[in-house]
């Protein structure tokens, strides 16, 4: 097992060697004769890309995020958790647990409750003198 | 109020110093948590109607959805906007989504307004950075034009309004939304009543739009990048019935017989923009004529004055609003992938994109209102509100619903069944962010339905 690991060193010190960008030598010029190769001192200017040049060459886990890999995949997570889990999961229970505007929800099941506490004990569901007329004020024959 | 209009100045601040990489991801990140705490206006614990009250800010059951969905958008927004951008100067990046954000800022404060100078003010103010956007980050040249249809079809409607407002004042001491609709009914006789009348009611309709003036749409929403688009669609127009049902209060008397000429027409519009949108090869078009057919009913709805017909007209304006939005989507990832808004030119994308075209199916379902969503809840309701109003309508509405099934399929039919046609051979395939877009429209839509009471409006 540890023989393995020995044998990816060479590899993994390749890895993590980064050499420098370029390499420009610090001795100085002879001066006599200008030498017919430039050092290539400024890099290319790197192409312009467009929608042509598939994404998917230089990152073929892309999620249409950024043409960075790294920016791409961390855009998609925080898309996805602030999205999904946060905004529409935590969201969702918060208004599912919102209080019960008017008691209407209340009500509902109050009378559902009554409902069949009345049709067991055999009574009308609703009495037909539900306010006592007695209490109600009618005007008098000659009023009306 | 203040912990929504806060964080977002902060997000236009955040836009401005975060480091140009993590740009799209920070504000992304930001307007989640400003559309997830927005949420916390849904609690309303008093028995009053206003809640969150302040000197200049309220929030009220008609008002509340139409701000979440508004808090809702922006995320959204940036996320359909990341792609086409991406290739722009980063400072460009930055004043984009810096108007996107300006934009939800005065969004919040023309809704939650309760004054209704303050509402004129934010009203109008909404009109610039949607202005900069359709003019500056458009795709044709054609958007010059767009974007001169878009301001003078918008303010001259509204300048009336400034005047009637400031007549109502003179009137009436105050504009105020908590007064209105308690100072009982002014005493309106004469001609110039009913020009004033006119007046009030002139912008909104506009801004709607109305059948007849509803011209700047159809341009502003082809010419607009996609984010103009899903914020012109699903919440710019809202204003526009917003604004309706708040003044109509003070309307009284005179809203019962001057408003005929204007339900005659909203609902004439809906069978001749949804006729329109049967004739019609421009993908983004199709799509902002169903708009405007959509916006008809809502705009009968709200003149019949019935509370079924407000609860109606706030419901189908929020689902229209998601509904819409996604449409725009997903023309936009056809339109990136194709580079083209011809239907004829992007036939038989279900063999290409086969998971995009379910998005289009359950998208294009939604549009002709299928029935579990509020689409259909919303439809109904003014549908019957219409029908209690006078039978006649029903032949309208009828006719309306058929044609807006018929556009809706062949629209879905045109773009996605068929063989591909040869020149559409290596498109992108579609992306995680394009199917998240969609997936952050339709699943709220669906979840909506579960508790209708957070749109009712005032009824709940």
């Amino acid at each position: 097992m540890l023989s393995r690991v020995t044998q990816l060193r060479p590899s993994l010190s390749k890895l993590l060697f980064y050499p420098p960008s370029r390499f420009v030598s610090n001795t100085k010029s002879s001066g006599a004769a200008a030498s017919s190769v430039v050092p290539e001192l400024h890099h290319a200017a790197k192409p312009v890309e467009h929608g042509e040049v598939s994404p998917y060459v230089k990152n073929p886990d892309y999620h249409g995020f950024s043409s960075d890999p790294v920016v791409d995949e961390w855009n998609m997570r925080i898309a996805f958790f602030f999205g999904i889990s946060v905004a529409l999961v935590i969201g969702g229970t918060f208004i599912h647990y919102l209080p019960d505007h008017g008691m209407r929800q209340w009500a509902r099941r109050e009378a559902e409750r009554l409902i069949l506490q009345r049709e067991k004990a055999g009574l009308p569901l609703i009495e037909e003198n539900y306010y006592d007329p007695n209490t109600i004020l009618q005007p008098t024959a000659e009023e009306s | 109020m203040l912990k929504i209009l806060i964080p977002t100045t902060m997000l236009i601040l955040a836009t401005w110093l975060t480091p140009p990489k993590w740009l799209w991801p920070s504000s992304l990140l930001n307007s989640l948590l400003i559309a997830l705490t927005s949420l916390l206006w849904l609690k309303n614990a008093s028995e009053t109607g206003w809640t969150f009250l302040n000197p200049y800010l309220a929030t009220d059951p008609l008002s509340t959805p139409l701000l979440i969905l508004s808090c809702w958008l922006l995320p959204l927004m940036i996320l359909a906007s990341q792609n086409h951008t991406s290739h722009e100067p980063i400072n460009r990046q930055r004043m984009y989504i810096t108007l996107l954000a300006s934009l939800q800022f005065f969004l919040i404060l023309a809704f939650s307004a309760t004054e209704m100078i303050m509402f004129y003010v934010m009203f109008e103010a909404t009109l610039i950075p949607t202005l900069i956007l359709i003019t500056r980050w458009g795709n044709q040249a054609e958007r010059l034009n767009a974007g001169t249809y878009f301001l003078f079809y918008t303010l001259a409607g509204s300048l009336p309004l400034l005047i009637a407002l400031l007549l109502l004042q003179n009137s009436n001491g105050s504009l105020s939304l908590l007064m209105l609709p308690h100072l009982g009914q002014l005493e309106l006789t004469s001609y110039a009543d009913k020009i004033w009348w006119a007046g009030c009611i002139l912008a909104f309709l506009v801004k709607m739009p109305l059948y007849g003036v509803h011209l700047w749409l159809p341009k502003a929403h082809v010419e607009a990048p996609i984010a103009g688009s899903m914020v012109l669609a699903a919440v710019l127009l809202k204003l526009g019935g917003y604004g309706m049902m708040r003044i109509l209060v003070t309307l009284d008397p005179l809203t019962k017989e001057l408003s005929y000429p204007f339900i005659v027409l909203a609902l004439w519009g809906v069978i001749m923009t949804g006729s329109i949108c049967m004739r019609q090869t421009d993908l983004k078009s199709l799509i902002a004529y169903s708009s405007v057919s959509h916006m008809g009913l809502v705009v009968g709805g709200i003149l019949i004055q019935t509370p079924w017909g407000f609860t109606g007209a706030l419901i189908l304006m929020i689902a229209h609003g998601l509904t819409s939005s996604a449409l725009f989507c997903l023309a936009n990832t056809s339109y990136e992938r194709t580079h083209s808004r011809t239907m004829l030119l992007a036939r038989g994308m279900q063999m290409i994109l086969p998971l995009m075209a379910a998005w289009w199916f359950i998208a294009s379902l939604a549009n002709l209102a299928l029935p579990p969503l509020p689409n259909l809840m919303g439809e109904l309701m003014i549908i019957t509100s219409l029908f209690n109003w006078s039978p006649w309508t029903i032949g309208l509405t009828g006719l309306g619903t058929l044609i807006t099934a018929g556009y809706s399929l062949y629209m879905f039919l045109m773009t996605q069944r068929g063989p591909a046609p040869s020149h559409l051979l290596a498109l992108e395939p579609s992306h995680t962010r394009e199917h998240l877009l969609i997936a952050l429209h339709l699943l709220p839509l669906i979840l909506i339905i579960t508790k209708p009471e957070l749109i009712w409006g005032w009824t709940a």
